[in-house]
């Protein structure tokens, strides 16, 4: 996952860097534990198909870099004055396009990259099941990213707060805990675990 | 603009950097295949890689977004040097990556006994955690201005280059340096 800039960037003096960053650090680390539980009690499925824990790391931070570009494409935007999300703007569906389009590539490519590596290190899984566990997950990810990011960018934009503070670092952390949980949940149900 | 320029523009620039990440994840996919073995050893270490993984990303992607911020101002040189700023921001980065680490660990372990689960001990879990969190903060932190500063000379736009080395640099390194830790900490405990 990608968190572009926590805690006010003004600063260089080392205990204002440190006492405004460790709060937010800690509470974004309780919110990723519940992706590493998620991980903990998938153990067993992950002992028996390698293949999956090959996944893994994408997984947790696809949907966060995902989020990231879009939620600061959409900061920039109110930082420049765009402040109407109007379902009209063309500008705005060529975002979400985007997006979608970057998943649809990058999660065929992990399919695509975990069936080599299986091939090569001998725990295949078939290829169909790969894309199938990675596109849906993937794609879920990808639309919870891109309405996690309106939703996150507008409400801080209404509140006042610099989206790039600390919006954009919980977006993305949000996001891959989703990643995770929903990874895990689809590859249970395609294998049959 | 047209949509389809949007929509173009944003996959082009975007498409590069992702796919660099995900060869980068997929390394860290094949070394946490190898790290399951270890998990029988200390349960709850499975908790802490996500956990671990992504405080890379926030420690070290604000230290990318200071230094990049400082350097489109002109408040830092592009280069190794004695600057008090530079200094201070590694120093806070130093302080925040090895001190979430360590929370990391212990809230790991808290949460495990909370809903009930079998956990190894605390000093194990904070053990792994400091001696990965350590390694990792040193190599990411001068890998990441080695790559921000040549960039920069170079004429890339520190903004774009920021989240995709944190993110592949982080997960290759922080999985390899977790795998060493736990070696380490199996050793000598």
């Amino acid at each position: 996952m990608v968190a572009p800039s926590g805690g006010s960037l003004g600063s260089w003096d080392t205990k204002t860097i440190v006492t405004n960053m460790f709060p937010l650090l800690i509470v974004l680390s309780i919110i990723v534990l519940a992706a590493g539980i998620t991980l903990e009690d998938a153990e067993e499925m992950l002992n028996e198909y390698g293949l999956l824990a090959v996944m893994v790391p994408t997984m947790v931070d696809m949907g966060g870099n995902l989020g990231a570009i879009l939620s600061s494409r959409l900061s920039t935007r109110f930082h420049l004055g765009t402040t109407e999300l109007d379902p009209r703007d063309r500008v705005l569906w060529g975002n979400v396009a985007a997006i979608l389009a970057l998943a649809a590539t990058i999660f065929t490519a992990l399919a695509l990259g975990a069936y080599a590596l299986g091939v090569l290190f001998g725990f295949a899984l078939p290829l169909s099941t790969l894309l199938v566990i990675s596109l849906v997950s993937g794609m879920s990810v990808a639309v919870i990213a891109i309405v996690f990011s309106f939703a996150a960018t507008y409400a801080s934009y209404r509140l006042g707060i610099d989206p790039d503070d600390t919006t954009i670092p919980i977006v993305t952390n949000v996001v891959d805990v989703c990643g995770m949980v929903i990874f895990i949940g689809v590859s249970a149900l395609v294998l049959g675990f | 603009m047209t949509t389809r320029d949007v929509f173009w523009s944003i996959y082009r620039e975007a498409l590069p950097i992702l796919l660099i990440a995900l060869g980068g994840g997929l390394f860290a996919g094949l070394v946490l295949e190898g790290i399951l073995e270890s998990v029988e050893r200390f349960p709850g270490l499975l908790v802490m890689v996500p956990v671990f993984l992504a405080t890379r990303g926030n420690v070290y992607g604000a230290l990318g977004g200071r230094i990049s911020s400082g350097l489109h101002q002109g408040l830092i040189p592009p280069r190794f040097e004695r600057n008090e700023r530079l200094i201070n921001a590694v120093v806070a980065s130093f302080i925040n990556g090895i001190g979430i680490s360590i929370v990391i660990g212990v809230i790991t372990w808290i949460a495990l006994l909370v809903i009930g689960w079998e956990v190894a001990a605390v000093y194990e879990l904070v053990g792994i955690m400091l001696i990965a969190g350590v390694l990792t903060s040193v190599v990411l932190i001068l890998g990441l201005l080695a790559l921000i500063f040549t960039g920069y000379k170079y004429g890339y736009d520190p903004d774009n280059l920021v989240g995709p080395i944190v993110t592949t640099l982080g997960d290759i390194f922080g999985m390899l340096f977790l795998l060493f830790a736990i070696g380490l900490v199996e050793v000598i405990v």
